[in-house]
Formats: structure tokens, C-alpha cells, sequence
């Protein structure tokens, strides 16, 4: 009782997905090029490096745990992708998928911190530590804002999201939920790690972080896990606060305009510390949410 | 570091050839031309050359080259500039870190022949001894046209299948070795893993 065209569907939603997620990471980098005066690399750069990496002759492994990372966290990044509504294109839906979608864009960087810490470096355990860190300190806001939404839209089925923004108006002109977008949009910065709050993989500092021991075909599968997630970050961003889409089209642009809006911010900003970054989440974000949600009631 | 025990055998490279990916062999020779990543290790006065190589006025990253801090995931090692025994261990245990296919580019007159420094007690004179490189630019200090010429010869290089350093590293390992093991006594890997030991 096989559904071939649902089974379809999906894999060209995957494959739809994997594509404009690497155009996307080419573009954050392109972009950021053209801000530094630079020329930057190709658009299409992020799949060459893929396909180099997994051209490598040798993969290092440190065991079950280390393999097994990567592709759990690329696993979950699918999933959370076939549940969001992605142009009258959902796999699965529940009542409460909001939350689930919430959720599951944040276990993918779990997935790299068990790989990670599998691999023993001392680098590694540093990196996982902030991210843990960052992660507790981000709940609160990010929990805020969805309960913003929720509690003005009534709602936790993202669906029934969509058609209600189609019929009202998007989130983001309703005052209160304004105030909901400016906190999802700051703790969107730590969901990508750009910017501001890029401490997890802090290039000059901890040499990349939980990524510093993944090289060759495991580096190659994270790469891909991460095109999948900006898609599905970017998708769900615009499905919560510009009204979903109908068309692949309408999504695309919508996705652009979150994902410059991160580029932009991510230029200019240095990084932050982790017990700053800890400090300013608790802070700002979390009193503007705490307003939204009172807003709202 | 872990020991490599494959490391010791002559036979490493043909059956290292994987055999199931030949067919996507010139696609992979594309990519590895297109993005080469670099081994964001600095030695001698070479790496004060490399902040205008990556920034507005040269710009290597529109051929795909990024600076990258994680050896494993690096592609081409930099030398830029002289190298002191101390420094040599460094290099070397990034080198076997880094995964094949891997580039090594030497910079300057130092590492091929000692340079200004052709007399000095502790600078190791001829780096070709000790771990294998693919392609040198002359000069002290080259300019960062020279660079990105170098990087240009060693993607060309890699075109025609010449980038071959990692694989005379698998072959002729025991001589390598041998040199290495000359200059720092027998067992230094040994010893410079204990002292990190206490750290992982
Ligand atoms: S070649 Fe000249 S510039 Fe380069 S490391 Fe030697 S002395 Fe310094």
C-alpha cells in the first residue's frame, strides 16, 4: 500500500532542499565576499567543497559513536524538513508539530556534539561545551517567542498556521508578534551559528570547534546535514513569520529575505564570549519575549 | 596522536587507489583544483603575507581557497618560511593529520635551502628531507603575486595528476622516517604525545 507519488514528493522536496540549501550557504558566503569588497567564490563553492571532501582518499573514524554522529544529525535535519509545510507539500503533520519542528532543528547539533565528543579532542570538548552552553541559554528566548505566536494564533499545527496568516495578515504585522520576530530573529543568528554568536565553532580561536577531529567523508555528510538545515531553518522562519508559501517561488524569496537579514547581521557584528552571549540572551531577547507574550494574552 | 601502523607498508599506494571511484576520478580532480582548503599554519616571516592574500585586494577566495584551522579538514599545507627543529615536529604531525590527497607549498627560500639562515645552528635547511613538497616559490619574502602563483601551479599540477607529494610520503615513508627519527632521536612521536596526553 505503497503511495508512489507521496514517496515522490519527498524525495524531490530532499533533493529540491539539498540543492537550494547549498546555494544558500555559496550565497552567505558570496554575499559576505561582496560586503568585504571582496569578489568571492562561486555561488555553486559549498558543492565543489562537498564533492572534494568526499573525493578524500581517507577518513580518519574514532569509532561507532564518531560515524554515528553525522548521520544522526543529518537524519533529524530531514525529518524536521518533512515536517514543515514547504509549499502545500507536508509528509507528516500532528497536532502539535510546531513544537516538534522547534525541537528537532536543535537535536541535529547534538547529533555533532556526541560524534565530537567521541573523537577526544581537547578542542572538540571545548567546542561542545559552548554549545551546550548556548543552547540552555537560548531556550528561553526562542521559548518565548513561540509561545507568542501560539497564544495569538491559537494554534500548534503549522498548517493550520499558514492558512490562518493567509487569511489575516502574516505574524509580523501584528504588533505584538513584531516584537516575537526581532527575539526568533536573534536566536535564528544562534541556530545557524553566524555571527554574533558563531562561539561554537569560533574558527580563530578553538579552531572550529566540534568540527575540528571531522575530516574527509564525515566532513563531506556534515556539509550536506547543514544545507539541509539552513533550508529547513529558513523555511520554518517563514512559515512562523511571513505567512508560509504557496509556491516553491514565493518560498524561495522569502527564504532570501530571512537569510539576509542573518548575512547582513552576521557581517557586521564581532563575536561575542559565551558567558556574554549567555548574559545578553537572558537579557534583551528575554525581555522583549516576556513583553510578547504578555502583549498577547 | 594515534600511531598509523599502514603507514610502514611500501605497498600502501596501489591498493590504496580506490578502485570503485575511478570512474568519478576527473570529477574529483575538478573539485579538489576548485577548493583547496588551507592549513592555517603560520611559520617564519611567510605568514604576514598571507592577510593580504585573503583579503580585498587579492582575494583567494574566489578560486575556492578558504582558510581552514582543523588539519583534517585542510588540503594544502602552507611552509611560510623557515622552519626550526621545534617547528618541523609541529609540521609533521599536522601533515600525517591532515587526509589525503594533501599539497604542501613551501615558501621562500628557507625551506629549500636555509636561505639567509643557510648558516644558522638551529633552522632545518632542506625540508624536501623531512616531508615531501609539491611546489616552491623562490624568493624572501615572496610577494603575494608569487603566492597565488605558486597556489595557481599546484592547481594545475593537481589538473594533471603531478600533485603527487602525499602519495611519495606513503611510498617512501621509511626514508622520510629515517631522516626525521636522525634529527630528533628515536621515539620523538612517542614523547610528544605524552606530553599531551594529560590534555585528552
Ligand atoms: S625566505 Fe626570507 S622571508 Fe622567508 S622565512 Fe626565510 S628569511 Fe624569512
Amino acid at each position: 500500500m505503497f503511495d508512489w507519488r507521496l514517496i515522490l514528493d519527498a524525495i524531490g522536496i530532499l533533493i529540491y532542499a539539498l540543492v537550494v540549501g547549498f546555494i544558500f550557504m555559496g550565497i552567505e558566503r558570496k554575499a559576505m565576499a561582496r560586503i568585504q569588497r571582496r569578489i568571492g567564490p562561486p555561488i555553486y563553492q559549498p558543492i565543489i567543497d562537498t564533492l572534494k571532501l568526499l573525493g578524500k582518499k581517507e577518513s580518519v573514524s574514532h569509532g561507532f559513536i564518531y560515524n554515528f554522529g553525522p548521520v544522526f544529525a543529518l537524519g533529524v535535519s530531514i525529518t524536521a524538513l518533512l515536517f514543515i509545510p514547504i509549499a502545500n507539500f507536508q509528509l507528516f503533520s500532528s497536532n502539535a508539530d510546531l513544537i516538534v519542528v522547534a525541537y528537532l532543528l536543535e537535536v541535529p547539533m547534538l547529533g555533532i556534539m556526541l560524534g565530537a565528543m567521541s573523537s577526544g579532542n581537547p578542542y572538540s570538548a571545548l567546542g561542545v561545551q559552548r554549545g551546550l552552553l548556548t543552547m540552555v541559554a537560548m531556550q528561553l528566548p526562542y521559548g518565548l517567542a513561540i509561545i507568542a505566536l501560539v497564544q495569538h494564533w491559537g494554534t500548534f499545527k503549522l498548517s493550520q498556521l499558514v492558512a490562518l496568516q493567509q487569511l489575516q495578515g502574516w505574524s509580523i504585522t501584528v504588533p505584538a508578534l513584531a516584537l516575537a520576530f526581532i527575539v526568533f530573529d536573534i536566536v535564528f543568528q544562534a541556530l545557524l551559528g553566524l555571527e554574533p554568536f558563531d562561539i561554537i565553532t569560533a574558527p580563530a580561536e578553538i579552531s572550529m570547534g566540534p568540527m575540528v577531529e571531522y575530516g574527509g567523508k564525515h566532513a563531506a555528510l556534515l556539509f550536506t546535514q547543514h544545507a539541509v538545515q539552513l533550508f529547513a531553518e529558513t523555511a520554518f522562519f517563514a512559515v512562523l513569520f511571513f505567512g508560509g508559501a504557496s509556491n516553491l517561488l514565493d518560498l524561495f524569496l522569502k527564504q532570501l529575505l530571512v537569510l539576509f537579514i542573518a548575512i547582513f547581521v552576521a557581517s557586521i557584528y564581532p563575536r561575542f564570549t559565551i558567558d556574554q552571549a549567555a548574559k545578553f540572551f537572558w537579557k534583551w531577547p528575554t525581555i522583549i519575549g516576556i513583553i510578547a507574550v504578555l502583549l498577547t494574552v | 596522536m594515534a600511531e598509523r601502523k599502514d603507514f610502514g607498508e611500501n605497498d600502501g599506494v596501489i591498493h590504496y587507489e580506490l578502485q570503485e571511484f575511478k570512474l568519478f576520478e576527473p570529477l574529483f580532480k575538478w573539485a579538489r583544483k576548485k577548493s583547496l582548503w588551507i592549513v592555517a599554519f603560520c611559520t617564519g616571516c611567510g605568514g604576514i603575507e598571507m592577510p593580504p592574500l585573503a583579503t580585498a585586494r587579492y582575494d583567494f577566495e574566489r578560486f575556492g581557497i578558504m582558510p581552514n584551522p582543523a588539519p583534517r579538514m585542510g588540503d594544502l599545507f602552507l611552509i611560510t618560511g623557515y622552519v626550526t627543529p621545534k617547528t618541523l615536529k609541529r609540521i609533521i604531525i599536522t601533515y600525517e593529520m591532515m587526509q589525503d590527497p594533501k599539497y604542501l607549498l613551501a615558501h621562500g627560500s628557507c625551506p629549500i635551502n636555509g636561505g639567509v639562515y643557510w648558516d644558522s645552528y638551529n633552522v632545518v635547511k632542506q625540508l624536501d628531507k623531512y616531508i615531501p613538497i609539491d611546489v616552491a616559490i623562490a624568493g624572501c619574502m615572496p610577494r603575494p603575486e608569487a603566492v597565488m602563483d605558486g597556489i595557481m601551479e599546484i592547481m594545475r599540477k593537481i589538473e594533471r595528476g603531478e600533485a603527487d607529494g602525499w602519495k611519495r610520503y606513503r611510498e617512501n615513508y621509511e626514508y622520510y622516517r629515517r631522516n626525521q627519527d636522525k634529527l630528533f632521536g628515536e621515539g620523538w612521536r612517542e614523547k610528544e604525545a605524552k606530553r599531551w596526553l594529560a590534555w585528552i
